[in-house]
């Protein structure tokens, strides 16, 4: 099936088969290695992508069902020299332990950031939720919230 | 270089104030992760790779009497004849097959290999290869493995591996002077350390015809010589990188490792191509080596006034169908089976046992989450029967300087009172217990409680094998100094301290030091990564290897300054001399290369053996102590039986805090491991079978269940051993969240709970009992 999307910033035509998943379609077309994949079922979230500026598993979406979507990953969050406030939140707090779960966990954050920069704790635990931390960070991750609240 | 000089430098950096060490440093891998890299194994793979995956057992316990590949369409069907080595996987015990032989032992063990184009068409021909069994009676616990006509899981082995004693005094006699002796059993369940990073590894034919290998792992040369041997190559055939490690919590420095290591070279080497081999998630939570369910009961007796007596433990072990490290994990447990307290009468029985459930091995804290949860329990216990509270009967009898362990070992330092006073007095310990008394008494639906639990861990390996490690560093023309071990990175943040402990010595900042990576073509064996020793003991290495280069350096600024080697300090990114002035590292290294001296060390440091008596147990199994105490505050649901755990107070004494940003992560992590273990995670078998080995049913904390805040105390109180009087950290918050939130859970409801994990039905159901 022939799809376009855009994937961070860049506009795409791809052929992909009809049960080909987005996360593959990100990691093995895109080279997007930020996307993790931890179950294929939903269950952790590594695999969490901005679509259309809203966290998703993209384990659990069909390649061709972003078509003339917005897709989001951590690749787009910032760089070395100029990372993102949570990214460097991220570095400041310590809240990379393996840092598996990290891309996912900066996007779920980004989201709120975006749309609800002045977020109460209780959003940032719920929302937060849907991502998998064997390390235990989420308190880390609560708190790199709190460095760039408002902001 | 004299080590004269290296010794002197040693006196002058223990000395002085510390430059680096004991500041908050970021992990020098964190930017890495934020950006996403591709750091991980599965991200180099890149253009076309064959896929490997396993045939594994539907029986837990059966003969195979025959298997038929030809419905399968794998480019390649490998089973154990295929093996041009030694078919042995085990990571310390060969009792393992890498491909099963004649008989399969547990659910999902290994019988064929397929390598298939793509990892779709791998599993599909892996469901196409067919297996004959004929069934045999299953072992489904260690109690029915012990019975006399039980059936041998490995023929040539008694199903108990291993009998742990330790017999200190005379226990009869204790109990007999006791006022108060009571007896409990407590049992732990299954659990896997569950590494979000599924079991991977990638394979490629070399230059040389040699294979190298990429993968997900904590032990470098424990993959490397046991694939070595399966293959049935020489050394230099063989190369092994260790990828960023997507956690590690024990699983990772086991067994599985190698089998996805051996798996992706066994291909390579049939077929000349690049292999990727991985697991799925239920396959990982099928066949990692997980926690060691136990069974203890305790029996303790006390004086009125709360002296304990005498104690006695039989603790069986279920390490599933092959031994893994579980008869070192029931060494460890049994030592720890007191908990922190002077017992002058011990009895201990450990019983490390085979079953046919699935593989027990390392999982970070090593038995010892079990021992405590089971001493800590009793210890609650018996200050109710004696009228006293969980602090006093504490105070009593925790470890003191000048006190003795269960196995006669003198305690020489008061990390544990230190703990214990800054836990107790942060949490407003007894304030709390008498406002959650009268709340108590007002709320019916909602209970509140707290409970504290005490630990002591011995530090590094002790018994359970050589404690060495090795670190090569090298400086660049430009002054970049490299540090490069085979002990390895999966997230507690321990090679960041051997980067500090390398700037603080060099005198540079951390910014200068860079890690590479874990290779077995360019360091040697630096021992295993585990039992929480890369800090502790890499750090002594690093330090050692630092040492050795600045030595290296003074004799070259010496002569530029006109003064001796000795007289030299290294800091601030100079090499000064108070009334000679200064050259500035690089112009010190730039000297050096001109002069042709060779800015290359490697590090090495081997802690002392330790001594005990394997008839007694008594002696000093390790060479010092990590101490520490959880407060846990709860609410319980009465009615629901669903337990929230509201607060963390955790004090621990890390000897030598190397990095706080660090230990306050590693405090919080492993806390909210440890509640996942107390309140939720449980691999279920029946009958052999995992019932539950998805993330939707093996239920693991996330961020609404963490408590809302975890106070993390850092005590500083010196070991012997480790590097700077650093103490082992990485497992040890894990240890004690079960045993402090029972006792929470007790204190909210008057009652015990004494079997993990605290779910809402057995929560109900014990209440209703009550």
């Amino acid at each position: 099936m022939q799809m376009r999307f855009r994937v961070n910033g860049v506009d795409y035509s791809l052929e992909v088969e009809p049960n080909e998943r987005l996360c593959d379609v990100l990691r093995n077309r895109l080279g997007l290695m930020s996307v993790k994949t931890g179950c294929g079922v939903g269950d952790c979230g590594l695999c969490t992508v901005l679509l259309d500026g809203k966290p998703a598993p993209s384990c659990l979406v069909l390649a061709y069902r972003a078509s003339d979507k917005e897709i989001t990953t951590v690749e787009a969050l910032g760089t070395e020299k100029n990372l993102h406030p949570l990214q460097k939140a991220f570095i400041d707090v310590g809240a990379v332990q393996c840092g598996y779960c990290i891309p996912a966990a900066l996007l779920v954050l980004k989201h709120i950031h975006d749309t609800n920069p002045a977020a109460r704790r209780e959003d940032v635990r719920r929302a937060l939720r849907g991502i998998l931390c064997r390390c235990g960070s989420y308190l880390r991750f609560e708190e790199a919230f709190e460095l760039v609240r408002g902001k | 270089m004299s080590e004269e000089i290296v010794e002197r430098f040693r006196q002058i950096i223990e000395a002085r104030e510390f430059l680096v060490v004991g500041k908050k440093v970021a992990r020098v891998d964190a930017l890495d992760a934020v950006l996403g890299r591709p750091i991980y194994t599965g991200d180099f793979v890149t253009g076309k790779t064959l896929f490997v995956k396993a045939v594994r057992s539907k029986l837990p316990h059966a003969y195979i009497r025959g298997i038929d590949t030809s419905k399968s369409k794998a480019v390649k069907i490998l089973t154990h004849r295929d093996i041009p080595g030694v078919n042995d996987a085990g990571s310390l015990i060969p009792d393992r097959p890498l491909l099963a032989v004649n008989k399969v032992r547990h659910i999902g063990e290994a019988v064929a290999l397929v390598v298939a184009e793509s990892m779709q068409e791998a599993e599909d021909a892996a469901e196409d290869v067919e297996i004959w069994y004929d069934p045999l009676p299953v072992v489904k616990s260690p109690r029915e493995a012990m019975s006399p006509n039980a059936p041998r899981i490995q023929e040539d082995r008694d199903n108990v591996v291993t009998h742990f004693k330790i017999r200190k005094g005379d226990v009869e006699k204790g109990f007999r002077e006791s006022d108060v002796v009571i007896e409990r059993t407590y049992k732990t369940q299954f659990i896997t350390g569950l590494p979000l990073e599924i079991e991977i590894a990638y394979s490629y034919p070399d230059r040389d015809g040699g294979i190298t290998c990429i993968s997900s792992m904590q032990n470098l040369y424990d993959v490397y010589n046991k694939v070595l041997k399966i293959l049935g190559l020489p050394a230099e055939k063989l190369r092994v990188v260790q990828a960023a490690t997507g956690g590690g919590f024990g699983p990772k420095s086991d067994e599985t490792p190698i089998d996805v290591a051996a798996y992706a070279c066994l291909a390579t080497h049939h077929t000349g191509k690049p292999a990727l081999a991985a697991f799925t998630r239920s396959e990982a939570i099928t066949v990692q080596c997980k926690r060691h369910p136990f069974e203890i009961t305790n029996t303790v007796g006390a004086s009125k006034d709360g002296r304990v007596l005498a104690w006695k433990s039989t603790l069986l072990e279920d390490t599933g169908a092959y031994i893994s490290k579980g008869h070192l994990v029931i060494g460890r447990a049994t030592f720890h089976c007191t908990g922190p307290y002077e017992v002058p009468n011990v009895w201990a029985d450990g019983y490390c046992v085979l079953t046919n459930n699935t593989m027990a091995g390392s999982t970070r804290g090593f038995g010892a989450p079990q021992a405590h949860f089971a001493a800590e329990s009793i210890m609650n216990e018996l200050a109710d029967e004696l009228g006293m509270s969980p602090l006093e009967i504490r105070e009593i009898n925790m470890l003191k300087p000048g006190r003795y362990t269960a196995t006669s070992q003198r305690i020489e330092d008061d990390g544990l009172l230190r703990c214990y006073r800054k836990a107790v007095e942060a949490s407003s310990f007894e304030r709390k217990l008498v406002e959650y008394g009268e709340y108590n008494r007002l709320s019916k639906t909602v209970k509140k409680g707290i409970g504290i639990a005490l630990l002591y861990h011995g530090n590094t390996l002790g018994p359970e094998g050589d404690d060495f490690a090795t670190v090569l560093t090298y400086v660049d023309r430009d002054g970049t100094v490299h540090v490069q071990t085979g002990l390895t990175e999966y997230g507690t943040g321990a090679l960041t301290s051997l980067v500090i402990v390398t700037a603080e010595t060099l005198g540079i900042p951390t910014s200068r030091v860079r890690l590479e990576r874990p290779d077995t073509a360019a360091i040697p064996n630096s021992g295993p990564t585990v039992a929480s020793r890369t800090t502790v003991i890499g750090g002594r290495a690093a330090l050692d290897a630092a040492l050795k280069i600045r030595a290296l350096v003074a004799s070259v600024a010496s002569k530029a300054l006109g003064v001796g080697p000795e007289e030299l300090e290294f800091r601030d990114g100079r090499i000064l001399h108070p009334s000679r002035g200064h050259v500035t590292w690089e112009e010190a290294v730039q000297q050096c290369f001109e002069q042709g001296v060779e800015l290359k060390a490697i590090g090495h440091y081997m802690a002392p053996p330790t001594k005990w008596d394997p008839e007694t147990g008594q002696g000093s199994p390790y060479n010092q102590y990590t101490y520490g105490a959880l407060v846990a505050e709860v609410s319980v649901d009465v009615e629901t039986g669903f337990i929230r755990v509201e607060r963390l107070t955790a004090a621990y004494d890390v000897g030598r805090a190397i990095n706080p940003l660090g230990l306050e992560t590693v405090f919080q992590g492993g806390s909210i491991m440890g509640l996942g273990y107390a309140l939720t995670e449980e691999i279920i078998h029946e009958n052999g079978y995992v019932v539950n080995p998805d993330l939707h049913s093996f239920i693991i904390p996330t961020s609404t269940d963490s408590p809302l805040e975890i106070k993390s105390i850092i005590v500083e109180v010196p070991g012997p051993v480790g590097v700077f009087g650093a103490k082992a950290m990485g497992e040890i918050p894990v240890v004690l969240p079960a045993a402090a939130i029972a006792g929470a859970v007790a204190n909210a409801t008057g009652t015990y709970i004494r079997e993990l994990p605290l779910k809402p039905e057995r929560v109900l159901k014990t209440l209703k009992i009550k």
